[in-house]
């Protein structure tokens, strides 16, 4: 059977696979940054907390996926949750580090201004520091979306969803006739995923990104 | 839709961005904001001779070897205890666990230098003037080659190469060759061109100029480069057991396919403690092996 003459057969199973996976990112990638800006937003203006911060997060990067899973698995079970619990872990470092820099690099001068036309803390937060910050914690966004389509297929190894099933399946039946189309299908998949991810935040970054910083 | 030129230009500047933060490289790269300073350009002159203050804190040094002989000797102590099964113990047998832990050192280690090998020579040759017309279509190979999951392009290999340890060092070099790759690059164009202009003016020939000038100021760099190339190794090669190349990632597998938790948790305590241990040897020498001259702070 050839490539398209499989994914034309298998075509439900794979567009299912590749929504499972993509939601699974998505919602990850959503909650991370949440929680990435939250971190920094709390930690940026001082220099300790910040430091633990970066530490912490590039220390939990550098544990690779599949231990990380395997090390889920004895306290939460195998299926979802370990996937969950790994992509967002993971997810955090780009958008932390990214939200600490962008914040610290806002010019003092204007966060003065905002000071001196009265606005509240909050208020400066969110019309001035976050909107002027935003264009590095989207890169870091994009940079843990790319990241986390890699996991995510690692995590079907842990009975998680999405296009890394395909991939397993395929290295389960080596020698069969399907297997190179099976790796081939998931794998191209994810890149697909990954690249129309890419463009979306392109577009993402025209429509948010404030008209008077845009590059 | 979004202009192709524009669309372009945002690539590239991820290109050089993206492996930055992914690879966790420490220094504020490009995908920073731009933030990150060109190496030399600081304008303070190097520390008066004599005068050498130790590079490395004594935290440095001791926080994270702590940390991982306790989290060993835990290990350790909760194994002693244990009651291990007839399959458990089948598979920690005849010395399998230190078997996996030198295969998984030696793929690192092996891959590594090849990363370095291809790399670092590829990124010089990329950046002189005759083959910058390449840098767009390298470019769009090291956007695409990171869109690619580590997983999928192992098993590709297995299937076209066979199972073995041949397949997955293969993988494993070419998922690492990119972020180095593009390290360098970005390292060596960031060489501030009045320095190489100076190199020139003195009589320099232009491989003096990149031996005596260029590479030294991209040092810090291609350390970093180095750093990312080990620790995303030490994680691939994790993946190199669904192809039959052995290392730590037999144990995980082994665990998650059997439900035995006493292997999973061993495979992946001991995997963890040595990426960990990997990238803190290679932070240490990303601040030993700088050159003097261009150390960071006071």
């Amino acid at each position: 059977m050839g490539f398209w003459d499989y994914v034309g057969s298998y075509r439900e199973k794979l567009l299912f696979d590749a929504y499972q996976h993509a939601s699974a990112v998505l919602q990850c990638v959503v909650v991370a940054t949440v929680a990435g800006v939250a971190i920094g937003v709390v930690t940026y203006r001082r220099e300790w907390a910040a430091g633990l911060a970066t530490t912490t997060t590039s220390a939990l990067l550098t544990v690779p996926s599949l231990a990380m899973i395997g090390l889920l698995i004895p306290v939460v079970g195998l299926g979802v949750a370990p996937t969950v619990i790994a992509l967002t872990l993971y997810g955090l470092l780009p958008v932390v580090r990214n939200a600490i820099v962008g914040l610290r690099g806002v010019d003092p001068a204007l966060v003065d201004a905002a000071k001196g036309i009265g606005m509240s803390r909050a208020r400066r937060l969110l019309r001035v520091e976050l909107p002027l910050a935003w264009p590095p914690i989207l890169t870091g966004v994009r940079v843990a979306t790319q990241l986390l389509m890699g996991i995510a297929a690692i995590a079907a190894y842990a009975s998680g969803p999405g296009l890394g099933n395909e991939i397993f399946r395929g290295i389960a039946s080596l020698g069969s006739a399907n297997a190179l189309n099976q790796v081939l299908a998931g794998t191209l998949g994810i890149v697909v995923l990954a690249l129309l991810f890419d463009a979306a935040y392109v577009l993402l970054g025209r429509l948010t990104i404030p008209r008077g910083i845009r590059g | 839709m979004s202009a192709p030129p524009d669309a372009a230009a945002d690539a590239a500047s991820t290109a050089a961005g993206a492996p930055d933060a992914s690879g966790l490289a420490r220094s504020s790269g490009p995908a920073a904001g731009g933030s990150g300073h060109p190496a030399g350009a600081p304008g303070e002159g190097p520390p008066p001779y004599g005068a050498r203050p130790s590079r490395i804190s004594t935290r440095k040094l001791t926080v994270l070897p702590s940390l991982l002989v306790v989290v060993l000797l835990g290990t350790w102590l909760w194994f002693r205890q244990a009651e291990l099964d007839a399959i458990s113990a089948n598979a920690l047998a005849n010395g399998q666990v230190w078997l996996a832990l030198r295969q998984h050192i030696a793929l690192t280690a092996l891959s590594t230098f090849f990363v370095l090998l291809i790399a670092v020579p590829l990124g010089v040759l990329l950046t002189r003037r005759r083959f910058r017309a390449a840098t767009p279509f390298v470019r769009a190979v090291a956007n695409a080659g990171q869109a690619t999951p580590a997983i999928g392009l192992l098993a590709l290999l297995v299937i076209w190469l066979g199972i073995g340890r041949t397949a997955a060092l293969i993988g494993m070099i070419a998922y690492a060759v990119l972020p180095v790759l593009s390290n360098t690059m970005a390292g060596l164009r960031a060489n501030d061109p009045t320095l190489l202009e100076a190199a020139r003016g003195i009589g320099m020939s232009p491989a003096e100029v990149l031996v005596r000038v260029e590479l030294p100021l991209a040092v810090p760099l291609i350390l970093a480069g180095v750093r990312t190339a080990l620790v995303l190794n030490v994680g691939t090669a994790t993946l190199a057991a669904f192809g039959g190349g052995g290392g730590l990632g037999v144990l995980i597998t082994t665990g998650i396919t059997n439900q035995r938790m006493p292997v999973l948790v061993l495979g992946s305590v001991l995997t963890v403690a040595l990426a960990l241990l990997v990238d803190w040897l290679a932070s240490l020498a990303e601040v030993l092996l700088r050159p003097r001259g261009l150390q960071e702070g006071p």
